[in-house]
């Protein structure tokens, strides 16, 4: 139905499929023997009609105990066939809602686990629909196409069988006359599908410009900038319809196709076998039949149009899924993990060049973000990262966090790689405050448990006296109840990156990165900030990186990164008499700082 | 299949209950019909076409059986004009049946995608007008949702309906052939359509329960999905992407037990609509024999009588489905109804005039507040001369961010009045939204800004650097496709964004939080250049931004405490001092 290569890749798709999810294909077998008695059913008639007139109708000779006799057959033949279908169909619903629930558990897991350049903020609407819609897709599949393309082929099987069991002859012919169907419907199918590949990517536009459209609102109103966009999403709406409707007018060629040649080869049917004649072994009852049975052959290919785009869709949306699936996970998970020792961990970075875009393979052309950088960073030290926007900070941060793997050479933590220290442990003794917090929809209280699940209400309320926000969470309307909003929006830029460092806090790691964790706080509050985390992080590792130099001061040693290079390193002191890089920036910072100028 | 019925037969509430569905669901069709009538009347008009050529078409079969088939093999006789006559009726039927498919297929696809279309648009329309108040109330998923799915969702009501009203066609006619071929037949085979309607009621109203159940599941689990992988930065710094899966996974699990609930119940109800309408058949045949013997009936009428009979167990069996899209398409009208009945909350933009000549920006006894009991700022009045420069300095939320949204037109206030200067406004948001789009697409918004314009807001964000950096310069796209930057850089393209704007009020919310201090200075400067040009009020935080502006607003407690320049606020406020003097007291304590 497809090009060969075309149906060797869906084949292989679908084979993938059932071997990440393996309850969708188990007992298949079963199901199909179930199906193929099923499907039984619907030669019971056409045979029931032939027999009648053959044998119980003739004009001189009517044997109604005959036929009671065969109807009675034919009644057993029937509810056996319903209950083996029933029991296909219920079999393979259970199989795909097994094998769905493992398919979308496991995306969970794989998608929480890829790294952070597969997740930046424009594909996560993707990988949402990864496991909402695409598996939707696969779910509507199994609850009718998938019957129907298990049952359609072996009625269409049985039917053929049957017909040839009564006269070979009318059977050819019938099969000659509804050949050129093939071709028709090779060639309509081809253009469905085509239209439909076309439709799913109108609608995909379609979505996207939606999504842009009321997700970037704010930022549109502020610049009356609302007509482009809208004009832009219009113009996908009608486009999606226009694709919709040619799908649907192929398909509507594609539909009725199997009746029109069912027509001509009833006429050809009847023209052969009355030319033929009863010499030939026929008789009424089998021309009958075989007309009844024409329809039942070629009845199959309206059901199977309605399933076409279906199929194509959850094979689209499988290929989908499975390409998120096949996307290696951001740092893999370590085999044998090797435990960290129990105190003061130190950091070491061994060579280390990071490039986001080539994973592994090296193309050239654009400088790596990080390039061979070997650092040493003893058990308790505070370090300033300072530099230019854009040099790299951040994403070193994001290597000794391990939310990245090094593209070349390796990070250390406590002497272990970090490539074989297992990730709960990791996670539990390292954590990063980043600029742009995330807050859950909820209260303050239930953001701030996300990170100690077990922690008491004491426990909070310590965390936050520590932190010198007390005064601030009283003056909220309720208190650590307060509800945050989506994303954190009911509370200001400052606001949330204080939920977000108390949060941190309340784990009490032995290594804290804070990534420019107070820019958006008052200068009052960072500098009351710093000195509580000064005076919580005894034994603790730190790492700051902050455009205001205000922490670099007060930490024991500064790096300066420039465009991906370490290129001074030392205490705040010898590099302001160094007279560098640092010396520049710190210049300017007290330029900028200095209340007299 | 009693116990099926049996339950349907339920309390006087449950009868209530779909009476009222039934109603809103005629509703819907009612005014989902009114949007592409002629559409929907040829659909109708081919699916007309088609019930009628498939009860006809059981007369050319008739016709050739008896004329025909008998004729040639029981008394052996050939007769050449009836085949002739009967081929052309079965082709003739069959060929106009055909059409009549043809017609009602594309027209329906037709109606469905225009009024899918029309709806969007019109929620679009709805959507964009709804200023930011209404967006802050409300999760950008479901909105979305809203646009899209749901307007699909309530158009699925319309494709099945000329096929359905075709088979209450074909139901009507071939039940009077049926009967007028011969009663006692008709009779049983009529009994089938009572049967098989009270059966896909009955299933329906039985697994509604449980298709509810699997879609309300769904929801959650969507929006669950939605935030979980937000906020995914902070599900890996905390390690908790196994507890996250597992809250996931028990939510999917009650997805799939419903449905696992609802497979029970439709594979029985699809067995039971194989099964019955062919038993019901297999009686017709026995029935027919006797007829036939007594005399009453022909072959052929018995055969043409089953055939048809057979032709009609197709559509009874899937007018379940098509009935079962119902409650889907009624909530998802629901959903689109509310947005577009909702009153369109009035511009917050209307509200802020023209100001006089050589005012920048003037605010008078404004008050505002996020909530209805409260009252955040309570008469707020400033103003700003045009060509000003203006620092906003206060501490973490006091209100600025607040007060810059108010003067933007964003948010409405709930009493004063803001004017502005000729010429519109430009804010940068503290936080910055990129467009998954081009470079140049986050600078012009769409807007037609010349190249120069562009350019030059690019040197004044101090964006060149990196931008140059693209292989695709302006062209190059942000986001699932391109690249990504860093947190200064979208800081600095959203800057850029503003200048190219050049509109008179100049907005910058804490615009240089993310830059380093010598960028910072280079930014600034840069913008100290093109002072006079606009109007600037600029929440800053540092001494350096500060001392860029003529004058400073210091806000605290959602007022402005003060104002003056630099220096007097410095000999005047002790709050501001120490506001301002936080680093450099730091630096000297240590
Ligand atoms: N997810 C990403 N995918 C591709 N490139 C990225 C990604 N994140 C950052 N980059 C690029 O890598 C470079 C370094 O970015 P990084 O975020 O580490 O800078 P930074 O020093 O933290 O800057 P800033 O001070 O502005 O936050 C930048 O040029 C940026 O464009
Ligand atoms: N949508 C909202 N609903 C309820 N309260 C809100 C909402 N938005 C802001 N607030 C509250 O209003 C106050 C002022 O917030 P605003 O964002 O204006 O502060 P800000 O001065 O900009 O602070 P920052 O310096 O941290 O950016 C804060 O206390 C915040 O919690
Ligand atoms: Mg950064
Ligand atoms: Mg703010």
């Amino acid at each position: 139905m497809n090009e060969p290569v075309g149906r060797f890749t869906t084949a292989k798709t679908i084979n993938r499929g059932f071997g990440v999810a393996p309850a969708l294909s188990k007992g298949i077998g079963v199901t199909f023997v179930l199906a193929v008695v099923g499907s039984l059913a619907r030669v019971v008639i056409p045979v029931t009609i032939q027999q009648t007139i053959d044998k119980g109708l003739q004009p001189d000779d009517i044997r109604i105990g005959f036929i009671v006799q065969m109807a009675a057959v034919a009644a057993v033949c029937v509810v056996v066939a319903s209950l083996a279908l029933r029991q296909a169909v219920y079999r393979l619903g259970v199989g795909a809602e097994n094998g769905l629930y493992t398919m979308r558990v496991k995306l969970f897991e794989h998608i929480h686990r890829l790294s952070l350049a597969d997740h930046n903020e424009e594909r996560r609407g993707a990988l949402v629909s990864r496991v909402t819609s695409d598996i939707e897709t696969l779910t509507m599949f199994f609850s009718w196409g998938a019957l129907v393309w298990l049952l359609d082929g072996s009625l269409m099987f049985v039917v053929a069988c049957v017909m040839i069991s009564y006269d070979w002859i009318l059977a050819l012919v019938a099969f000659a006359v509804s050949a050129p169907l093939y071709f028709v419907l090779r060639n309509l199918q081809r253009r469905l599908v085509a239209a439909y590949d076309v439709a799913r990517e109108k609608n995909a536009e379609l979505l996207g410009t939606v999504s842009e459209l009321v997700s970037g609102t704010e930022t549109l109103r502020a610049y009356q900038a609302q007509t482009p966009m809208l004009r832009k999403s219009k113009q996908a709406v009608r486009k999606r319809a226009d694709a919709q409707i040619r799908a649907g007018v192929i398909g509507a060629f594609l539909f009725p196709s199997g009746e029109v040649f069912a027509v001509f080869t009833i006429v050809a049917i009847i023209c052969v076998g009355v030319f033929r004649g009863v010499d030939s072994g026929l008789t009424a009852g089998s021309m009958v039949g075989f007309v009844f049975l024409t329809y039942r052959f070629l009845e199959p290919i309206a059901e199977f149009t309605e399933v076409v785009d279906q199929t194509q869709t959850a094979v689209a949306g499988l290929r989908r899924v499975l390409g998120v699936l096949d996307t290696p996970v951001g740092p893999p998970q370590a085999p044998n993990p090797v435990a960290l020792p129990s105190r003061d961990l130190n950091i070491e970075l061994k060579d280390v060049s990071f490039s986001y875009s080539s994973r592994l393979d090296t193309q050239d052309d654009d400088l790596p973000v990080l390039r061979r950088i070997n650092l040493e960073i003893p058990a308790r030290q505070h370090v300033a990262l300072v530099g230019e926007s854009g040099s790299g900070k951040t994403t070193l941060a994001r290597l000794i966090a391990r939310l990245a793997d090094p593209t070349i050479g390796s990070v250390f933590l406590g002497g272990v790689n970090l490539k074989r220290v297992a990730n709960d442990e990791l996670r539990r003794r390292l954590v990063v405050v980043p600029q742009e917090p995330f807050l859950f929809a909820e209260s303050i209280a239930h953001n701030l448990l996300f990170a100690a699940p077990n922690a008491e209400r004491e426990d909070l309320e310590k965390v936050i006296m520590n932190l010198e926000l007390t005064d601030w969470v009283q003056s909220l309307p309720e208190g650590l109840e307060t509800q945050v909003g989506q994303r954190g929006a009911s509370l200001s830029a400052g606001e949330r990156q204080l939920v977000a460092l108390a949060r941190a806090a309340l784990t009490n790691p032995d290594v804290l990165i804070l990534d420019e964790a107070t820019s958006a706080v008052d200068a009052i509050a960072e500098v009351r900030l710093a000195k509580a985390l000064q005076a919580l992080s005894v034994g603790r590792t730190t790492i700051s990186i902050a455009h205001r130099l205000s922490t670099a001061t007060r930490a024991d040693r500064v790096i300066v990164l420039e465009r991906g290079l370490v290129t001074e390193d030392g205490t705040h002191d010898d590099l302001i008499a160094r007279g560098g890089e640092y010396a520049k920036i710190y210049a300017q910072w007290l330029s900028a700082t200095s209340v007299q100028n | 299949m009693a116990s099926i019925v049996d339950e349907s037969v339920t309390s006087d509430s449950a009868n209530l209950e779909a009476r009222s569905r039934f109603r809103e669901a005629a509703g819907l069709v009612a005014k989902i019909v009114k949007f592409h009538p002629r559409l929907f009347v040829t659909a109708v008009a081919g699916a007309a076409l088609f019930a009628v050529c498939t009860v006809a078409s059981s007369i050319g079969l008739r016709w050739m059986i008896d004329k025909v088939i008998l004729v040639r093999f029981n008394e052996n006789r050939s007769d050449a004009g009836a085949l002739v006559i009967g081929s052309v009726i079965i082709i003739g039927i069959g060929l106009l049946r055909a059409f009549g498919v043809v017609i009602r297929r594309s027209y329906a696809g037709k109606t469905e995608w225009r009024t899918a279309a029309t709806l969007t648009d019109r929620v679009l329309d709805h959507v964009v007008a709804q200023p930011v108040k209404w967006h802050r109330s409300r999760m950008t998923g479901d909105v979305v949702a809203r646009c899209g799915i749901d307007s699909d969702a309530s158009v699925a009501i319309l494709a099945p309906l000329p096929y359905s009203s075709s088979v209450l066609v074909m139901m009507l006619v071939s039940a009077a052939w049926m009967l007028y071929v011969d009663i006692p037949l008709g009779i049983v085979a009529v009994c089938v359509f009572p049967i098989l309607l009270s059966l896909n009621i009955g299933y329906q109203r039985r697994i509604d329960r449980y298709y509810n159940q699997a879609q309300k599941e769904l929801g959650t689990l969507s929006e669950a999905v939605h935030e979980s992988f937000d906020g995914v930065m902070v599900v890996k710094s905390f390690g908790a992407e196994q507890r996250e899966t597992d809250r996931l996974a028990v939510i999917t699990g009650r997805l799939r037990d419903a449905r696992i609930d609802a497979v029970a119940i439709r594979s029985m109800f699809e067995a039971m609509l194989d099964a019955i309408p062919t038993l019901i058949n297999i009686a017709l045949i026995v029935l027919g024999a006797l007829r036939v013997r007594s005399g009453q009936m022909t072959v052929g009428e018995l055969s043409s009588f089953i055939y048809l009979f057979t032709l009609l167990m197709f559509p009874l069996r899937i007018i379940g489905y098509l009935f079962s899209e119902i409650p889907y398409s009624v909530a998802g009208w629901r959903r689109i109804d509310e947005v577009l009945s909702e009153t369109i909350i009035a511009d917050p933009m209307r509200k802020i005039t023209t100001s006089p000549r050589g005012v920048g920006i003037q605010v008078e006894n404004l008050s505002y507040s996020h909530n209805p009991d409260t009252t955040l700022i309570d008469g707020l009045s400033l103003k700003i001369d045009k060509g000003k420069t203006v620092a906003l300095v206060g501490a973490t939320g006091c209100g600025k961010t607040t007060l810059l949204h108010l003067m933007a037109g964003l948010i409405e206030p709930c009493g004063g009045s803001i004017s502005v200067g000729d010429g519109g406004v430009a804010l940068v948001f503290q936080e910055a939204f990129l467009f998954a789009d081009t470079l140049g697409y986050n600078i012009t918004l769409g807007s037609e800004i010349s190249a120069e314009h562009i350019e030059e807001a690019i040197d004044v964000a101090q964006c060149r650097e990196f931008v140059g950096a693209l292989e695709g310069g302006l062209d190059t796209t942000m986001g699932e496709r391109g690249v990504s930057l860093s947190g200064g850089q979208r800081q600095r393209v959203a800057l850029a964004r503003a200048i190219a704007h050049n509109r008179a009020l100049l907005l910058l919310d804490d615009t240089t939080s993310a830059l380093d201090p010598t960028t910072e200075a280079k930014v600034l400067n840069n913008l100290r250049l093109l002072a006079g040009r606009q109007t600037v009020l600029i929440v800053a935080s540092r001494p350096s931004t500060i001392a860029l502006a003529d004058e400073v607003l210091f806000m605290a407690d959602y007022r402005i405490a003060d104002r003056g320049t630099h220096k007097e606020l410095l000999s005047r406020s002790a709050r501001y001092q120490a506001l301002i003097r936080a680093f450099e007291d730091d630096r000297q304590n240590r």
